[in-house]
């Protein structure tokens, strides 16, 4: 059965951060969670992944350039092109919503989730179809704000 | 020792080469999904396999079975380094042909470990 929502964010809270420590070897502070579907998070890169099962919907990270530079020579010890770099916030976005997806394979069957896509761009949003929950929980990383994003159905309706 | 790692995210192979550097080993080849390593299989000689599951062509299910089924592949060990921690996901990487896994994100010491684990099977 899936957990109540507030323990939803504390799923993602610590998968986004396990992550953080883990593999790019920064401390992470969760700020404020946003429900619904007015919150537009200020961002250059957004990594989304799909996924699929008991529950649908999608995880995304939204960060800017700077932060991605940062986030990428932390985690790779090089500075790497524009290319690299969205491989990179593609790749971190799919352990986010990995860890995620392990965690939540607790409360129910384990979902499918896509390979990760990455778009780059400042003035969009991501709106869902569905009526499925939507929650930001808002992150700083040094100086910079992170945002991870949730769209979650639960049930087999599709969420994006 | 001489790898074979299998990842369609450049990212997460640099990650892997630049963990194993630490741990003191020099050899590695590269591959993108499965199909480009079962290509890379006729390069020489590969002592441990390291493959992601989620790539697009040919994923890391299907690529260690193809690689079961090859004279080069039959008793490579094989590491699959990947988010898919669910119960179910390992019965079938297992069951594939996979040797151990590894789950993401991981440490230097966790990917140590595996790979003794593997090598000393092998």
């Amino acid at each position: 059965m899936i957990p109540a929502t507030a323990s939803l964010v504390d799923v993602l809270v610590g998968a986004t951060t396990d992550v953080f420590e883990t593999m790019i070897f920064r401390q992470l502070q969760a700020r404020e969670t946003t429900w619904g579907h007015a919150a537009r998070p200020k961002s250059q890169m957004v990594g989304s992944v799909g996924f699929a099962g008991s529950s649908t919907g999608l995880v995304a990270f939204h960060l800017s350039t700077a932060a991605a530079r940062e986030i990428t020579t932390a985690m790779l010890g090089i500075e790497i092109d524009e290319e690299g770099l969205a491989d990179a916030v593609g790749e971190v976005t799919n352990m986010i919503a990995g860890a995620f997806r392990t965690r939540m394979a607790a409360f129910q069957d384990a979902w499918a989730i896509s390979v990760p896509t990455v778009t780059v761009g400042s003035d969009f949003y991501i709106k869902p179809i569905s009526t499925g929950d939507r929650v930001i929980v808002g992150f700083t990383m040094d100086a910079h704000e992170l945002f991870v994003e949730l769209i979650i159905t639960p049930d087999a309706e599709a969420a994006v | 020792m001489r790898f074979l790692i299998v990842d369609d995210s450049s990212t997460m192979r640099r990650i892997i080469i630049n963990t194993l550097t630490k741990l003191g080993y020099e050899s590695f080849l590269e591959a993108g999904n499965g199909r480009e390593g079962l290509d890379r299989l006729g390069a020489g000689q590969i002592d441990l396999v390291i493959t992601d599951w989620n790539m697009p062509e040919m994923n890391g299910i299907d690529f260690v079975r193809n690689l079961r089924s090859t004279p080069h592949g039959k008793s490579v060990p094989v590491l699959m380094v990947t988010t898919n921690a669910a119960n179910a996901d390992v019965a079938e990487a297992l069951k594939a042909g996979v040797n151990n896994y590894v789950v993401k994100p991981f440490t230097a010491d966790t990917l140590k470990e595996k790979i003794n684990a593997v090598a000393s099977q092998a």
